[in-house]
């Protein structure tokens, strides 16, 4: 067999290896061509920015945004030199904290509410995905009146109940909590949709089996629901997280950062910090350490994720 | 097939929206001649209310004359507004003349885009002692007007003539001082728990305020009118006083604390929740109209130990861009003294509680007929007429003011959230002088 | 799953309880839409009497038809534009192999951390120096390119079986026109999903157009609702919510009609 086939391979291998060669560069070409749109987009809007940002973390700016003065080192020092900073980076971490698990344990439990095959359930289904259409701008005019000491609902209600009053915005202890609590309201819509995407495409013979068994309610949601359910919830939990750390919109109109820099989140501590005090360098050293924060979170997440996620 | 269709369609529309866009050249040349007139672009950053007079005064004058058209566009907050105007300064795109908040003044100055205007109350020999004197200073430096003061504001203590009844107090005397207003108080809550006593919104403005009231200089070097500052210029005794007054209210359980946020304070007054607050006159007509009660408004108190000095200018005032044509820049200049004129000053003054910056528009009829309605609006200004001339009424010139401001909210907040006195005050001198040093070391 | 009626009940129940929390804001912001200044401050639940006042004066307030435009202007070009960059970055990722194909993923990946407020002076000063700004081009141009868009439709795409690309390679049809024949009529759901999804993060977008416009010719409507909220004066909350409730109208719509696509298409990209 070696005889016979020897020849004709000795043959076709040299024009072999230049056609993959030829096939190698047109498919580069043609990958450019298809990418090249984007490509430009992102270098002008985001890599050449991001290129800027760097260059000028290491200078002092006037308030034109222009570098005045080399320092090298020095910003990033004074950031982590900076209580404020330091308040921010512990702030963002309570946030995302609150705000991921919050997220996706309230649009879990409505995914399921909604999945059940009840009637006019369309309704409800899209009662919970509309928040997905309301703007940052929108909600948080709804909550910042909800959340009003005086006449905001929220304080009636707990008045009528027979606490105090809270400062929801006010109150250092609270504050946090209240940014948290309208971010999670607005992140439900999108959230939800996923999720009840999923559910919808478990396969309905692992509940079927399961009934034959005589499993309960809450079994099924163990045992079945939550496993397969792993992958979008992995996606959901990336895609919350990384939107946590970027959280700037309710932040600038419920609490401006304030009290006393409770929830002063890293985004909006770098748009204090450039627009406000005219101080581009440590602005762009505050978002350099942002990027590489989500950077090293997302990485650690997909290396747990990959183990702990049931595919099927 | 249909995806290709809808693609080409997307296309077409695409490029018909591009076609479209590039003929939309609206405001890239501003000196243009718009139907024979000339164009001035007008930044501002009045929002609510505020806009709907300005727009209105604006129209007024466009319609008046067919020699200027006046383009008022929004730019967001104070703070936006100046951001942007930084990144466009030089540029095409800078507008003819722009409304700046009275921190943003040294900015302005040191960015060398702007044009005095006493080069054009020169030109036009306008006289510019007719107008309110202790307005017009804080925009003066070295014997120069930089900038021509519009929407002018002080702060004032508003009190709820009802509540100080129900106390069995006089209802038309005020406490003047730190320690009547804590005595006050204290009857307030006494005659009503429900009710507190004082509220003091955590803004730096009021407390750069109570400061000059004390004849305090906010930064050294006469405030920055004679030198740049080189650290914070108020001693630890005239800083900490409101921090300790604040404190005692705190104590005594008669502060209502708001935050920052001076809207849920107004809210809480008109609610019956506090009985004094303290606030920007600008407010004075709203607080009036929707109070179910009758309100006060009285000059702001001061330590009982010094003299009472008197307020500073707060609000924003109109700069005169530079490098524009002479044409456009004589039709921003006429702009800027018709809204000077008594009549306009006047419906002004009245739609917004904002100053007249004119003091003969006090003496035009609508005026009168507003004080007879609410006398309270003629304690502002009484309240600013009777200040005494000082580097520390004067104001404070300094480009990072802002985030001075910032500064001591968080310092108020801290104390009203039950914080140590000593270590929010040194926290927050440290923190303003290294802001000082910061801005000083990276000007060019 | 048929479930018994007490199981029914139960459910039916907790819908509508969870269904009023998460609507609640917006329900009351309606009622407030309609009431007067008077009846806020004094904490009424129900309007004394309803009235349009508040949405009248958002109309005056500033050019609300003309906002209304610019953003659906505004958000159809960029869904468009992103569907378009997004589907041809996405097939370069799935059907073409060349060197660097997975780093230059993974840098698009990338991209997504990067905070968009970090970036915004620098891309301000390029739109200036492009003459685009007070410009349809300035509000739209920068976000044709998403790494969530590329993402979501490469994950489609891959579903697509290998064998059609071989057939159609076999038959000799050009990659362009495979992409715009096969591939794009198959990942119709996932298309409409990210077209939605455009629409309505850009309908939402308020910071970018707020720095990028000096004028009112191309402003949207989140300006507008900033607009109506006052720095030294008092809020008027009736006519805030009225705006706040014009904004929100157009987006809740769309998404009612596609909700149902959206969410499958959504999920198709969350699962593989």
């Amino acid at each position: 067999m070696n005889e016979i086939a020897y020849q004709p391979e000795f043959q076709t291998s040299v024009n072999f290896t230049k056609e993959k060669k030829k096939q190698r560069i047109s498919n580069l070409i043609k990958g450019i061509l298809f990418l090249l749109p984007s490509i430009l987009l992102f270098g002008v809007f985001l890599f050449y920015p991001m290129g800027k940002t760097i260059y000028l973390s290491f200078f002092l700016t006037d308030n034109r945004g222009d570098p005045t003065l080399f320092v090298g080192l020095e910003n990033y020092v004074k950031i982590f030199q900076s209580s404020n900073f330091l308040q921010s980076l512990k702030s963002t971490l309570l946030f995302a904290l609150f705000t991921v698990p919050g997220t996706i344990l309230v649009s879990l439990v409505l995914a399921i509410l909604a999945n059940e095959k009840l009637r006019g359930i369309g309704v409800f289904r899209t009662i919970f995905s509309s928040t997905m259409g309301i703007s940052v701008a929108a909600a948080s005019v709804f909550w910042m009146f909800l959340f009003h000491p005086t006449i905001g609902w929220l304080n009636r209600i707990v008045e009528a109940m027979g606490f105090e009053a809270v400062g929801w915005l006010t109150d250092p202890d609270w504050a946090l909590l209240s940014v948290s609590i309208s971010t999670i309201w607005m992140n439900i819509g999108f959230t939800f949709l996923i999720l009840l995407g999923g559910l919808q495409s478990i396969d309905s013979y692992l509940y079927e089996s399961a009934d034959i068994d005589g499993a309960g309610y809450f079994y099924k949601l163990r045992r079945i629901t939550i496993p397969m359910l792993s992958p979008t919830l992995f996606f959901v939990l990336t895609v919350t997280l990384i939107n946590a750390f970027q959280t700037f919109g309710q932040v600038d109109m419920l609490t401006r950062g304030g009290p006393q820099n409770e929830t002063n989140l890293i985004v909006y501590s770098i748009y204090q910090e450039a627009f406000m005090n005219y101080q581009f360098g440590t602005a762009s050293a505050q978002a350099i350490i942002l990027f590489i924060i989500i950077l090293l979170l997302t990485l650690v997440q997909f290396k747990l994720g990959e183990r702990k996620v049931h595919y099927q | 097939m249909r995806k290709r269709k809808y693609l080409l369609g997307a296309f077409m529309l695409l490029l018909a929206l591009f076609i479209v866009g590039c003929s939309n050249k609206s405001n890239g040349n501003e000196g243009e001649e718009n139907n024979g007139t000339q164009t001035v672009t007008f930044w501002h950053s009045m929002g609510g209310a505020a806009q709907e007079a300005l727009n209105s005064i604006v129209e007024e004058y466009n319609q008046s004359q067919d020699k200027v058209t006046v383009n008022a566009e929004f730019q967001g907050t104070y703070d936006e507004a100046l951001t942007k105007f930084h990144s466009v300064a030089g540029t095409d795109s800078a507008p003819t003349m722009m409304q700046v908040f009275e921190i943003g003044t040294k900015s302005m100055v040191n960015s060398g885009f702007i044009e005095p205007i006493q080069t054009f109350v020169d030109e036009d020999n306008y006289d510019m002692s007719g107008l309110e004197e202790n307005i017009i200073n804080y925009y003066k430096i070295d014997d120069t007007f930089y900038s021509m003061p519009f929407n002018s504001s002080t702060p004032v203590m508003y009190y709820n003539k009802d509540a100080f009844k129900a106390a069995g107090l006089d209802p038309e005397i005020a406490p003047t001082t730190y320690k009547e207003v804590i005595d006050v108080s204290k009857k307030i809550t006494e005659a009503n728990p429900k009710m507190k006593g004082f509220a003091l919104q955590a803004y730096g403005w009021l407390y750069e305020q109570l400061l000059a009231n004390q004849g305090a200089l906010l930064m050294n070097n006469d405030n920055g009118r004679t030198d740049t500052p080189t650290e914070v210029g108020f001693t630890d005794e005239q800083g900490k006083s409101v921090f300790n007054w604040v404190k005692q209210m705190i104590d005594d359980e008669t502060f209502a604390n708001y935050g920052t946020n001076g809207d849920n304070m107004v809210a809480g007054f008109l609610a019956g929740d506090v009985a004094m607050f303290m606030q920007s006159s600008a407010s004075a007509r709203d607080v009036i109209d929707n109070a179910p009660f009758e309100v006060g408004v009285a000059f702001i108190p001061y330590p009982e130990s010094i003299e009472r000095q008197g307020v500073v200018i707060g609000g924003a005032s109109l700069w005169m861009i530079k490098d524009k044509s002479e044409a456009e820049q004589k039709a921003a200049w006429d702009f800027m003294k018709y809204l000077q004129t008594p009549e306009i000053q006047a419906k002004w003054h009245v739609g917004t509680g904002y100053f007249a910056v004119n003091p003969a528009a006090y003496e035009k009829q609508e005026v009168k007929d507003a004080y007879e309605k609410m006398p309270q609006l003629q304690v502002t200004v009484e309240q600013l007429q009777s200040t005494k001339s000082s580097y520390a009424t004067q104001g404070a010139l300094m480009d990072m003011i802002p985030e001075a401001r910032r500064i001591s909210e968080t310092a108020l907040e801290t104390v009203y959230n039950g914080g140590d006195i000593d270590k929010a005050y040194k926290d927050m001198v440290k923190q303003m002088n290294e802001a000082i040093e910061t801005a000083n070391k990276a000007r060019k | 799953m048929t479930l018994s009626i007490s199981k029914k009940i139960i459910f039916y129940v907790l819908l509508i309880i969870f269904s009023l929390l998460v609507f609640s804001p917006a329900l009351i912001a309606l009622l407030m839409s309609f009431m007067s200044s008077q009846d806020i401050m004094t904490g009424k639940i129900i309007p004394t009497e309803f009235s349009f006042d508040n949405y009248a004066k958002v109309f005056d307030r500033f050019p609300l038809f003309q906002y209304l435009i610019n953003s659906f202007i505004v958000s159809i070009v960029i869904m468009i534009g992103q569907l378009l960059l997004a589907s041809l970055a996405a097939y370069a990722f799935v059907f073409l192999e060349f060197k660097g194909r997975d780093f230059i993923f993974f840098v698009f990946i990338a991209t997504m951390m990067v905070p968009f407020e970090a970036s915004i002076i620098p891309n301000f000063h390029t739109i200036r120096h492009l003459n685009w700004l007070d410009h349809y081009n300035g509000l739209t141009i920068p976000f044709f390119a998403t790494a969530f868009g590329t993402f979501l439709l490469r994950q489609n795409f891959k579903q697509i079986p290998t064998e059609l690309k071989e057939a159609s390679q076999i038959a000799g049809i050009g990659e362009f026109k495979y992409y715009l024949t096969v591939v794009l009529p198959m990942a119709k759901t996932s298309l409409i999903t990210l077209g939605v999804y455009g629409f309505v993060t850009s309908w939402n977008m308020y910071l970018w157009p707020l720095l990028a416009t000096t004028n009112d010719s191309v402003r949207t409507v989140q300006i507008g609702l900033r607009q109506l909220q006052s720095q030294e004066q008092l809020n008027e909350w009736g006519v805030i919510m009225a705006g706040a409730i014009i904004v929100v109208v157009p987006t809740l719509i769309l998404l009612f009609l596609g909700q149902s696509k959206l969410q499958k298409g959504l999920t198709e990209g969350a699962i593989k």
